[in-house]
């Protein structure tokens, strides 16, 4: 271990004879360079981190003979050009850590690494990710490449990686088009936010089997696909985009998807059946859109409805339509008084009347002592599960969030009707 | 001094405080949480404890663990000395040996095969 | 409205107390129980792991003052939300020392979790549990909010 000191330059012998050497730290040092001379007689290494020093160049050829190496860390450097041979030898590297440097352009050097599965480059200043940018990296697992001003990506950018969970663009405002993920069959999560987009392919679901979240918010969207193939889905993210219609097929059969965000958009209609399949749905977000009513089939597990900003939705909303409701958002209070937000909901048990006792007034041991009248004079010696059992009966019945709550002056009966 | 920060902050720590223990470290020292019942402070040490792994970052430097089947490690997904009954390959501890290579059993690696 | 919390803390063999606190706007209003375990605030951040694993917990966290931590490495809303992907079934505050934390954690973000506030005697009490026993149950309640009175509105 040679970390945290002050070395600027490694001789070229320094390492020399050292053939069964397999982890070196060189992290938190004054390197300015790559040692490649050094570097070049260790056969037998397989991990190295020279993170934390202030390397602005990566020659080409500068690891050529680190052909056991499987994990190199060059993060927080000041690495701005990369050769396009700079990674030529590492044949068995799997994780590469660029993060937090300044790296200027894409590492195209990577296309040797045929054995990459973890690769991070977030942090830097790359504005374009290229057509065809993870070719020669097929068993690419982790791409972490968020804080960069990307601009632009290849719409076969992220094509052919098998092994891909996640992929995160955020921001990348020159993206027109939906990326072609042709071969990226093991997609859970794919946020693309913040971009340009117009329309979604028709065969978006098929290229991705298994996509468990579908984050597309702050788009320009306007029609709809039908996401029945995405099987898997649980969340879905549309918000901030322009969506006008919700047909009955759009949503069809997605038995798993649990969270709908449609909010800030304009549709003014939803096909009564659209929800109708979706037996997991459980949170809807419809705030600031243009309905006139809400097809109410297939939304009995509702836990979360948020209908805010739909001004001509004026019907009640009964408890029976919703028994399972916790957070509700409604455009007018008096449809919140189904929810019995106009008298207390819930009763306090009798042992705790707290109703004006602020706590600051009060001696803690009084008040532990109103909890438990029978014992005001002995110490009690309680196992949490007797004190379970004189808890429950004071247990308190859930609540039910609806907003905007009635008040004095937002009535329960609708004065105009 | 804030009345909840002990006057002087135990071992490696340069700010501490009595619920949390260690809130930043002496430089070229490692955070380490430690948990003891309910409780969780923080501690500073010069190397990070076994089943640990250290990495520096510009404003701390961290332990964190390395997998369940490991011992030492260089990161979480590289072990380099692997729990007993696994054998270390290439930074993986393994139940068995891939084809092509053996077990050995007194360095708990797998090695290739000398003919 | 600030929507007041009823914490009830049950330390093994010892009696318990009754706290007070106070709902965050940034997650839902909704009881919630489980073992207290304290999280030191450096562990929530994306690069440590807390080394708990067991879910169905009550995390109390002390912020420290501002100045003490200059950059955090997560806002508060996204460390609650983190504690809440690690197992967590509510996140408390104790923001004794740091009040600022209030407004940090008033916008709603809708998380499911619910992040109670506490402060000054409150907290010290919650934080004397912690630091003098192993284990304690926690029981988080809605308090009841004074009914409105009745107004005669006349048109």
């Amino acid at each position: 271990r040679l970390d945290a000191n002050l070395i600027s330059v490694v001789p070229e012998k320094s390492f020399e004879g050292l053939l069964s050497l397999r982890h070196l730290w060189l992290d938190d040092n004054a390197l300015t360079e790559i040692p490649v001379q050094a570097l070049n007689h260790l056969p037998a290494l397989q991990a190295m981190t020279l993170a934390l020093n202030q390397i602005w160049h990566i020659p080409d050829f500068a690891f050529q003979n680190l052909s056991s190496l499987v994990v190199l860390h060059l993060h927080n450097n000041r690495i701005q050009s990369l050769g396009a041979n700079g990674f030529d030898g590492l044949h068995n590297l799997e994780t590469l850590d660029l993060n937090y440097n300044e790296l200027l352009e894409f590492p195209g050097a990577i296309k040797t690494l045929g054995r990459l599965q973890e690769l991070g480059f977030h942090s830097n200043n790359i504005k374009a990710i290229p057509e065809n940018a993870f070719v020669g990296n097929p068993l690419l697992q982790t791409i972490h490449f968020y804080d960069n001003p990307i601009q632009f990506v290849g719409q076969s950018a992220f094509q052919y990686l098998p092994k891909l969970h996640t992929l995160s663009l955020n921001g990348a405002t020159d993206i027109r088009e939906f990326p072609d993920l042709k071969g990226t069959t093991s997609l859970e999560v794919l946020t693309l936010t913040h971009a340009g987009i117009l329309l979604l392919p028709r065969g978006m679901c098929q290229q991705l089997p298994s996509l468990r979240v579908l984050e597309l918010s702050h788009n320009q969207i306007e029609d709809l696909p039908s996401f029945h193939w995405c099987q898997r889905l649980e969340e879905l993210g549309l918000q901030h985009n322009r969506i006008h219609e919700i047909r009955a097929d759009t949503f069809v059969q997605l038995i798993a998807l649990r969270s709908i965000d449609l909010s800030w958009n304009s549709i003014r209609f939803i096909h009564p059946e659209a929800f109708v399949t979706l037996h997991s749905l459980t949170k809807l977000d419809l705030t600031d859109n243009q309905l006139v009513t809400l097809p109410l089939d297939g939304l009995g597990g509702l836990t979360h409805l948020k209908l805010q900003g739909n001004p001509a939705v004026s019907e009640p909303l009964t408890k029976e339509s919703f028994p399972k409701m916790r957070v509700l958002e409604v455009p007018y209070a008096y449809q919140c008084c189904a929810y019995g937000s106009c008298s207390s909901f819930f009763k306090m048990s009798s042992q705790w009347e707290a109703e004006d006792m602020s706590p600051e007034e009060e001696d803690p041991h009084k008040r532990t002592m109103e909890l438990f009248p029978g014992h005001a004079d002995n110490q009690y010696d309680l196992d949490t599960d007797d004190l379970q059992l004189d808890l429950e009966e004071s247990k308190l019945h859930p609540t039910v969030q609806c907003t905007p709550s009635p008040g004095p002056f937002k009535p329960c009966d609708n004065l105009f009707e | 001094v804030h009345p909840n920060v002990s006057q002087g902050c135990q071992g490696g720590c340069a700010t501490c405080s009595d619920y949390n223990g260690c809130l930043s470290c002496k430089p070229r020292l490692f955070f380490v949480l430690e948990r003891t019942g309910m409780k969780q402070i923080g501690v500073c040490l010069s190397s990070c404890p076994s089943g640990y792994y250290g990495t520096r970052y510009p404003d701390i430097n961290k332990c964190a663990k390395c997998k369940a089947d490991c011992d030492t490690c260089f990161t979480r997904n590289f072990c380099t000395k692997c729990k007993s009954g696994f054998y270390l390959y290439s930074g993986k501890c393994l139940e068995k040996c891939p084809d092509g290579l053996e077990a050995n059993n007194h360095t708990m690696e797998c090695t290739s095969i000398v003919h | 409205a600030v929507q007041k919390a009823i914490i009830r803390v049950i330390p093994l063999k010892v009696e318990p107390i009754v706290l007070e606190g106070e709902f965050a706007n940034v997650a839902e209003v909704t009881p919630a129980e489980g073992k207290l375990l304290q999280s030191h605030p450096l562990s929530l951040c994306n690069t440590s792991e807390d080394e708990h694993t067991e879910s169905g917990f009550i995390t109390i966290v002390k912020l420290e003052q501002p100045d003490r931590d200059p950059n955090p490495c997560l806002s508060l809303a996204n460390k609650a939300k983190l504690a809440g992907e690690r197992g967590a079934r509510a996140i408390l505050f104790d923001i004794t020392d740091d009040e600022s934390a209030a407004d940090q954690l008033r916008k709603p973000r809708g998380l499911s979790q619910p992040v109670v506030l506490i402060r000054g005697h409150d907290a010290e009490l919650l934080m004397g549990v912690v630091n003098k026993n192993r284990e304690a149950h926690v029981k988080i309640e809605v308090k009841e909010p004074p009914a409105w009175p009745d107004y005669d509105v006349w048109i």
